[in-house]
């Protein structure tokens, strides 16, 4: 059982997406994007309805955004919704093409359709002959080789087609080519006769691949009501690519949209290779934007949905959700390797797989922490004087921002200064002595005074800061650490507390309490003194 | 036995310790050790009647400052005058510093103007997508602001980390800033 009581892991382990990863989207900008071809579909199927289709019915969708920020999987995810949206797709990765010629091109665009699109295309065409024969056209008879024996020996023509779609029989391609050749112009009756027959032809050239694809599209919505999506992936400034790419758009392809999926550095080499197809790009009726993709709240709500879609029990609660969250912000906001889709689906399908090894009921700092060794074996706390594993880090990272936070800097900010007294570094600490939180003499027996004064509010650490200043007399020297962005001046000296520093605080605190200050820690501690003057 | 004798007064606090009872634990050798803390202005020692009694320096002050009032107002005078003199010379020097600062953004302050001739340069040289190359705003920043290409990827890098929120980057292209490794070619605002 994996954590939140999954039957399974949510979260995908190949680097890039598949089409059954693909079926949970995750993200305001992913869906904003998903809503916008959606619309651009419904507008072409609205504007086609009840018509037939022309060069005019053609629309153009670029979806031009940075490697890793999810434009394969919401393609993916487009294609996964298409029988919801009257719509068939094919999906085309020219990056998995090489060398990219007619014939391999065309051989992938027709395995990017779903099988099925095939099948039920083969249904109707057959229909329509066996409705042509049923109104006694002879050469519709003559393709479905029906003859006059059938017809004394009881068979339909409606029997006779049954036959030919289950794959009992088989059409006659001589006749059925005469058939075809009356009703749909060249490359249709080329087509009907492939997926009839089961048998694609190979094309030679450019002219042939676009009236082929012409042909798909005309009769997807002729004969299934459906327009056509192509999805071209990995577009860029590869000539064959931007010749393919140019020949489509210029061919209007009839009830058809053409999706081309790129990076900015790629849609840069185009313009520099292509004017034309750059201009053509430049004009294309939907530019689906994906700015923010990889933000941090847009990777929190892609992460969560994941779980949120396989959470069949509802053990997924807000406050899980919550405390999931904050733990993918600190890894986020402290590791720049954390700041893609990508990277972080990673760390989680293998905290997922930890959560399941350990029994954990959700996915914790440890798991985090294992899966972060493993997969990011160098990763380091940048910052850290203490060197703080990863897990102990999120977890006192989180807490930084609570009430308590300044009590627990004073707590060891005074055990700091402990531990600078036991390795001889300053002499004895003198008796609290309110406003200051820790009193000693340094080696040289000038009385040194340490505040601290750390609090969400900056404006009540300047009241704070103004008041303990006034103790300035009591001292030689008096050092005041805090989270506000203060100058020293000439009685008090200013130490700025960051996040990353109450993080080494708060860590060497436990250990010194919990007497786990070892030998090879001595020399960072003191090092940590250092930084907040204390020696 | 000088580190005992003073901890001893110390635990007293504010209130005072009698000499006698001093001498008492610690025995004849305390006077001179009195006297030495004395001479280290260490404690204080008042005679009240026949008897002494000592204090810490700092808890003698303290104890003054709560029961004597002729005390009280002279240390709360010093300590006026001094946060005055504090608090002019802080104000001196916010309002030198300010000078300061306004004088640098009169002249050229090299962060805001930096992120708005960017900003102008981002905007001029992108697509209708919106994403610009860094090598074309390098060349027109470089040109009018007469800095070097260094100099400028190390202030765009600076610039893109301190907004991250405002600035996306993307790999690929010839030159651009480095991020995890890799060339980032291309920016934009988000």
């Amino acid at each position: 059982m994996y954590a939140y009581q999954l039957e399974s892991n949510p979260y995908p382990s190949s680097p890039t997406p598949t089409e059954k990863d693909a079926r949970i989207l995750g993200g305001k900008r992913h869906k904003e994007a998903k809503s916008a071809i959606l619309e651009c579909i419904k507008e072409l199927n609205t504007k086609v309805g009840g018509r037939d289709s022309n060069d005019g019915d053609f629309r153009v969708i670029t979806l031009i955004q940075d490697v890793g920020s999810g434009k394969t999987h919401l393609a993916l995810h487009i294609k996964h919704l298409q029988s919801r949206h009257n719509t068939v797709c094919t999906f085309l990765d020219l990056s998995t093409i090489s060398p990219k010629t007619m014939s391999s091109l065309c051989n992938a665009i027709i395995k990017g359709f779903e099988n099925e699109f095939f099948v039920q295309l083969r249904t109707k065409l057959v229909e329509y002959i066996r409705d042509r024969a049923e109104q006694g056209d002879n050469s519709a008879k003559k393709t479905l080789d029906y003859s006059f024996m059938n017809k004394l020996s009881g068979m339909t023509i409606k029997q006779k087609a049954e036959d030919l779609i289950s794959g009992k029989a088989s059409v006659s391609i001589e006749n059925l080519k005469k058939f075809l050749v009356q009703w749909f112009n060249y490359y249709e009756s080329n087509l009907i006769r492939n997926i009839i027959t089961n048998s694609f032809d190979t094309v030679q050239n450019l002219e042939e691949l676009l009236g082929m694809m012409a042909a798909i599209s005309k009769l997807s919505h002729r004969f299934l009501n459906k327009i056509v999506l192509y999805e071209i992936d990995e577009f860029d400034g590869n000539q064959e690519s931007i010749e393919f790419v140019k020949g489509i758009i210029n061919a209007h392809l009839p009830a058809s949209i053409l999706l081309l999926i790129s990076t900015p550095s790629g849609y840069a080499e185009i313009q520099g290779k292509n004017h034309s197809v750059f201009d053509r790009l430049e004009k294309a009726n939907y530019k689906i934007d994906l700015a923010g993709s990889n933000s941090q709240e847009e990777l929190l709500e892609i992460v969560l949905e994941y779980i949120k879609h396989n959470d069949k029990k509802g053990k997924f609660t807000q406050k899980t959700q919550d405390e999931l969250a904050e733990k993918i912000r600190v890894l986020y906001d402290e590791f720049p390797e954390f700041r893609s889709v990508r990277s972080i689906i990673n760390i989680l399908y293998h905290a997922m797989e930890k959560s399941a090894e350990l029994d954990l009921e959700k996915i914790d700092e440890t798991a985090i922490d294992e899966s972060i060794k493993h997969t990011y074996p160098g990763l380091k706390v940048r910052g850290s004087i203490m060197a703080i594993p990863i897990s102990d880090f999120i977890t006192l990272r989180r807490t930084c921002d609570g009430e308590s936070t300044g009590l627990q800097l004073k707590r060891a900010v005074a055990n700091l200064a402990n531990f600078a007294h036991e390795m001889g570094n300053i002499g004895k600490l003198e008796k609290q002595n309110q406003p200051l939180d820790v009193i000693y003499q340094d080696p040289y027996g000038s009385k040194i005074g340490i505040a601290v004064v750390v609090n969400e509010n900056h404006t009540k650490n300047y009241e704070e800061i103004s008041n303990i200043s006034k103790s300035s007399a009591l001292v030689d020297k008096l050092v005041i650490l805090t989270n506000s962005n203060i100058p020293s001046s000439e009685s008090t000296t200013i130490v700025n507390v960051d996040k990353s520093k109450m993080v080494d605080l708060l860590y060497f605190n436990n250990k010194y309490t919990d007497h786990k200050i070892a030998t090879l820690d001595n020399e960072k501690a003191q090092m940590l003194a250092k930084t907040v003057s204390i020696i | 036995m000088s580190k005992e004798i003073l901890g001893r007064i110390a635990s007293a606090g504010l209130n005072d310790i009698k000499k006698a009872e001093l001498k008492k634990t610690f025995g004849k050798d305390c006077d001179d050790i009195l006297q030495n803390l004395i001479d280290k202005e260490q404690v204080f020692v008042k005679k009240k009647g026949v008897a002494y009694f000592v204090w810490t320096r700092d808890n003698y002050i303290l104890h003054l400052s709560q029961n004597d009032p002729k005390f009280k107002i002279v240390l709360n005078m010093v300590m006026g005058i001094s946060h005055s003199v504090a608090k002019v010379k802080e104000h001196t020097n916010n309002i030198r510093e300010e000078v300061t600062r306004i004088s640098q953004q009169n002249m050229v302050n090299p962060k805001s103007d930096f992120k708005a001739e960017f900003d102008r340069r981002m905007i001029e040289s992108s697509t209708s997508i919106g994403w610009a190359p860094f090598s074309e705003i390098r060349k027109k920043i470089c040109e009018s602001k007469k800095i070097s290409t260094e100099n400028f990827y190390s202030m765009a890098t600076d610039l893109v980390k301190r907004h991250r929120e405002k600035y996306e980057v993307s790999s690929g292209g010839h030159e651009g800033i480095i991020m995890r490794g890799l060339v980032h070619g291309y920016v934009r605002n988000v």
